[in-house]
């Protein structure tokens, strides 16, 4: 028998829980990625491929040993967003990717998230001063970049747009 | 967080097992190819890769998935053949791909064949359908050597596919179509096996 095997850490912030994706929160990921403001994330999307892009969630921990968290509120447990490391392949090197779905944005969620995944990823999956691709005109993105202390590396294409590559600093680093 | 283990299913000449990162360059060279070209393809090597993580994700959400056929002799991966079933798949479907340049020996009808008795036999499946695009005349051919007919009256996914259905297990149960079955994947394994004689009626 082959056993696959995904140790997916829960990660608790003052109001979040970072944790595995479930298929109870699929719908909540298909109303984001078939909609307008998955346009900097690779949307939008049709249903099939935002489904395949949300069992990719689970792929992507088994091969890489780390991968994306969904974001839940501590209180009930409604997935608001994504967040964590990943590396696929075209990519340069594992980033740190976030999205926060319709309704939750402009609460401080995502910082929130990042500043407790930031450790994670340096202390168990060994990513250190990774960065994040950020399309130019996401503005909330580089606002939650900037405010990480990320600073912008270089341009480079991927998947056919032009992104900005940031920098995130080295945990020692960070305040 | 623990996933389903993948069964190992043997056949005479193949090994399935469950996609590993090391089969990946297989499966990206094949689906980056115009190979794929019914099954959502050419990919980029993004799309590719998270497809192939798609397939792991699958078995962890629906406890079956598709698997990874191996040669039994020399190892080497051949295609994959198994169960899929997104969110919101009319019905679950048995689905196969060979790469190019292992067409036309019968992996793919002793791969699927070996799944069908899986799902029916393990899992208690009671049907199965394949949707297949109608230009792809391989992959249909192959539906009906394994018995499976166009259902006109099913769901489609999304209207440009055709839908065959797959014999029901009573069907496939020491019948004329399961036996018939056998015996190509077994000439396919035993090209020196002849038959004696000429039908004369």
């Amino acid at each position: 028998m082959t056993r696959l095997c995904v140790d997916i850490p829960v990660v608790e912030t003052d109001r979040l829980v970072l944790r595995e994706p479930r298929e109870s929160d699929l719908e909540a990921h298909v109303a984001f990625m078939t909609g307008d403001r998955s346009r900097f994330v690779g949307g939008p999307v049709d249903r099939s491929q935002a489904v395949r892009g949300f069992m990719s969630m689970v792929g992507h921990w088994v091969f890489r040993g780390y991968g994306l968290w969904v974001m839940a509120l501590k209180t009930d447990d409604t997935p608001i967003g994504r967040i964590g490391f990943i590396y696929p392949d075209g990519w340069d090197e594992p980033e740190i990717g976030w999205h926060v779905y319709d309704g939750h944005e402009g609460q401080g969620y995502a910082f929130e998230a990042a500043k407790a995944a930031l450790p994670v990823g340096s202390a168990k999956f060994g990513l250190d001063g990774v960065i994040s691709y950020v399309a130019p005109g996401n503005a909330r993105s580089i606002a939650l970049a900037e405010r990480l202390g990320a600073t912008v590396e270089r341009e480079r294409e991927l998947l056919g747009a032009t992104c900005r590559v940031y920098r995130h600093p080295k945990q020692a680093e960070a305040s | 967080m623990s996933l389903p283990e993948i069964p190992v299913i043997e056949t005479r000449r193949l090994i399935l097992r469950g996609p590993e990162a090391e089969d990946y360059p297989d499966f990206k060279a094949t689906f980056s190819s115009y190979r794929s070209r019914f099954m959502g393809g050419p990919l980029n090597a993004y799309e590719a890769w998270m497809l192939y993580a798609a397939e792991i994700g699958h078995w962890q959400i629906r406890g079956y998935g598709m698997w990874m056929i191996h040669h039994r002799d020399t190892g080497a991966t051949l295609g994959m053949a198994g169960g899929w079933k997104p969110a919101k798949w009319p019905e679950a479907e048995i689905a196969w791909i060979i790469w190019p340049d292992k067409a036309g020996q019968g992996f793919a009808l002793e791969a699927t064949n070996a799944v069908r008795q899986y799902f029916y036999g393990t899992l208690g499946w009671d049907g199965a359908v394949s949707y297949l695009d109608p230009k792809n005349l391989d992959s249909i051919r192959l539906a009906e050597r394994l018995g499976a007919t166009r259902d006109k009256t099913a769901a489609s996914v999304d209207g440009n596919d055709v839908v065959y259905r797959h014999p029901a297990p009573a069907a496939l149960e020491g019948t004329q179509l399961a036996h018939g079955i056998d015996m190509e994947i077994s000439h396919y394994a035993d090209p020196l096996f002849q038959p004696k004689g000429y039908a004369l009626d």
